[in-house]
């Protein structure tokens, strides 16, 4: 149980490093050209895993929506958004107002697609997500 | 809402709140993909149709390479690595006594521990910064908001 815990705590440092990675590529290149890199790096590296370790095509992924297939897309924005923005903002700040957004947008979600859930820790949760970007925004450099 | 904020900050700050709802629906739709296909399939797929499209973006918008910093280093390109390593790691312990809340709180708690150290060195050749009370408010705030959102925001 530790053992998987350090794991999950270490993904969240991996997050946060490959951001890195990216943004220090941005500042010599592009946003653009950093996500870029980014996305086929990363595919030539899970092609590798794939081959060495097999079961790609298992399951039934003919059958899932469409719409399932357009998260492909979004990451190559979301990737040139952080490597462009860490830079700017800094690594804790890009981080900590991404997971605003994840946050918030999850409740969003969750309510458009019907999900049952605790209104009062939704309200709760949402309101000091709210005020913590207050107090962000408030801040001067 | 009257304090006087610089316009760039503000572009930045909607950019990062923007791509956070961006990652809300890549979870959504990659873990629909999981769903019926491997997970390794859930990641394959994202980075091939994301190469194809960053092509394409770069192709028609060409965006101007910064001049003012010499080559990249090579590890400047590892960042893919990375960020498959990471795809395995939550998706090996989302399967344990940690589930998916445990994964998601663990994560951020990795994530920002990490930022603030990197911010605080400057490290990979991005800029240091000191992070003030204030961040640290905001900070404590989102996070807190974020661990209710995980562990009782679901159906009781």
């Amino acid at each position: 149980m530790i053992g998987f815990a350090a794991l999950a705590l270490l993904a969240g440092v991996l997050v946060s490093l490959s951001r890195q990675i990216n943004g220090r590529l941005a500042l010599s290149t592009s946003a653009w050209e950093s996500s870029f890199w980014n996305h086929i790096v990363g595919l030539g590296f899970i092609t590798l895993i794939a081959i060495v370790f097999g079961g790609l095509f298992a399951g039934a992924p003919q059958d899932a929506p469409w719409w399932a297939y357009l998260g492909g897309p979004i990451g190559v924005v979301f990737i040139a958004a952080g490597s462009w923005l860490i830079a700017r903002i800094g690594a804790a700040q890009t981080a900590l107002l991404i997971i605003a957004g994840q946050m918030i947008s999850g409740v969003v979600i969750d309510i458009v697609m019907g999900m049952a859930g605790n209104a009062f820790a939704r309200i709760a949760g949402v309101a000091l997500i709210l005020a913590g970007m207050w107090v962000a925004r408030s801040a001067k450099d | 809402m009257s304090n006087p904020v610089p316009a760039p900050r503000l572009l930045y700050f909607t950019a990062a709140f923007g791509a956070g709802s961006l990652l809300s629906l890549m979870v959504l739709f990659n873990g629909t993909l999981a769903a019926y296909g491997s997970l390794l399939f859930a990641s394959w797929v994202p980075h091939l149709t994301g190469t194809v499209l960053a092509i394409v973006i770069l192709l028609t918008l060409r965006p101007r390479r910064v001049g003012g910093i010499s080559r990249p280093p090579v590890w400047a390109y590892l960042g893919g690595v990375v960020g498959g390593v990471t795809v395995m790691l939550t998706s090996a312990t989302m399967n344990t006594a940690l589930a998916l809340s445990g994964t998601i709180a663990l994560g951020l708690a990795g994530q920002m521990l990490f930022s603030l150290f990197a911010d605080i060195r400057g490290l990979f050749g991005l800029p240091q910064r000191m992070p003030k009370a204030r961040d640290y408010l905001a900070l404590a705030l989102i996070i807190a908001g974020s661990l209710v959102l995980i562990f009782l925001g679901g159906a009781a």
